[in-house]
């Protein structure tokens, strides 16, 4: 085993790692999936981007359609960065605003109405809102959410959520995971394309996505990568500078929010090095040692990806016979 | 006096978890580390929060929530005294 560093995640013969995804993915969507094509839905993240750069060494850019899928809480830079991505590797975009169909399913209304139950003066008309765990992830206590209102005088309101606030919000916001991927579908089906997962390696084994959302694609490439992997694929690649330079946001709720806040807890230059300490079985003190981080708080972040992991066994299971 | 209401609290709340988990009564005692040993993950420390609420009628804030105040049913207890 070698000795733990902050350079243990660096790939070496990064050309290699490359050509291998792509001839996999040539080969599951032609042969395993039988399809002609790849579509991705682009968010101008940095996980969609490369997924999409990868299906167009793998099939060539005529064979690749890039669907952009906002709706009234996008952020303007979404789709501007998307737009750039695609520009660059020649990809056709075809762009699907959601927000009708969100309307539709009751998606804002229903949100909005959880949160309003929580803090009373929210005004979804003219406040911002997010939810994020707030906890710190060395401490040994699993993490739970508050919802966080921004009223347009910059005040902030944070209260913990009720359990049933909570589910009512996430099963809300969920109906935008779900109808871009039901979007991401049609296109697929009509062109007999396949449809490109995005997750990387911590959001399928930390559960952070929405099951039959974004969880529910039929590939997905960078699903065995960690985040800092995915970044240097990006460099060799060739994806756009601002694409890499952006903070990983969720692009989900009204107020600006990164995916440290909402989810992960920390950065995922740090998560992805003691994760990986984890997964190997390295010491807590030699990775504390590396991370600037007591063995207590190494084995109280161990403890942590356990239990994410293990409660979020169930988005990655498959309907039981 | 005051022992026979602690003796009432600690058993309501071994009682919840026991009938929240669905665990056999011998699998917790008053010092069982309960996030420790996989009894409450996120979703079941929500819960709790909810049931601490509704029964004993206090509103746990999101700086409260530490493994001191949490991690066992003495340590709840003490919470809830705390707050009352």
């Amino acid at each position: 085993m070698k000795p733990f560093s902050k350079e243990i995640l660096h790939i070496e013969n990064i050309e290699e790692v490359c050509d291998t995804i792509v001839n996999k993915l040539k080969t599951d969507v032609a042969q395993k999936l039988q399809r002609r094509g790849a579509v991705v839905g682009i968010s101008g993240g940095i996980d969609s981007s490369v997924c999409m750069a990868l299906s167009t060494k793998a099939f060539g850019p005529e064979k690749v359609t890039a669907i952009m899928l906002p709706e009234q809480d996008s952020s303007d830079d979404s789709k501007n960065l998307a737009l750039k991505l695609a520009n660059k590797f020649s990809v056709k975009t075809i762009e699907e605003n959601i927000t009708k169909a969100l309307d539709g399913f009751g998606c804002y209304r229903r949100r909005d109405e959880a949160i309003a139950r929580v803090i009373h003066n929210f005004d979804p008309k003219v406040d911002k809102a997010k939810i994020e765990i707030k906890q710190d992830i060395s401490q040994n206590i699993p993490g739970i959410f508050s919802v966080t209102v921004i009223k347009p005088n910059g005040e902030v309101i944070s209260k913990l959520l009720p359990v049933k606030e909570y589910l009512q919000i996430v099963a809300s916001t969920n109906f935008k995971q779900r109808s871009r991927m039901s979007m991401l579908y049609y296109h697929a089906e009509r062109l007999h394309y396949a449809v490109i997962g995005t997750p990387n390696k911590h959001e399928v084994e930390q559960g952070f996505f929405v099951k039959h959302g974004d969880g529910g694609a039929d590939v997905m490439p960078i699903g065995h990568l960690y985040k800092t992997q995915v970044y240097q694929l990006a460099r060799y690649l060739g994806v756009p500078q601002e694409i890499i330079d952006r903070t990983p946001t969720t692009d989900t709720y009204t107020a600006e929010q990164t995916q440290e806040d909402f989810f992960f807890q920390m950065p995922h230059k740090e998560m992805d090095l003691i994760w990986y300490g984890w997964e190997n079985n390295y010491k807590t003190d030699e990775v504390g040692k590396v991370m600037g981080k007591t063995a207590q708080e190494i084995e109280n972040i161990y403890k942590s990806f356990e239990r994410k992991r293990n409660t979020t066994e169930y988005l990655r299971m498959r309907p039981i016979f | 006096m005051k022992t026979q209401v602690e003796t009432e609290n600690k058993n309501k709340i071994k009682n919840y978890i026991i009938s929240a988990t669905l665990s056999d009564t011998k699998a917790i005692n008053d010092d069982t580390l309960i996030f420790e040993t996989g009894l409450l993950d996120s979703m079941g420390l929500l819960f709790l929060v909810e049931y601490l609420n509704e029964e004993f009628n206090i509103e746990v804030k999101d700086d409260e929530l530490l493994p001191e105040n949490f991690q066992s049913v003495n340590s709840i207890l003490k919470f809830i005294e705390g707050k009352q």
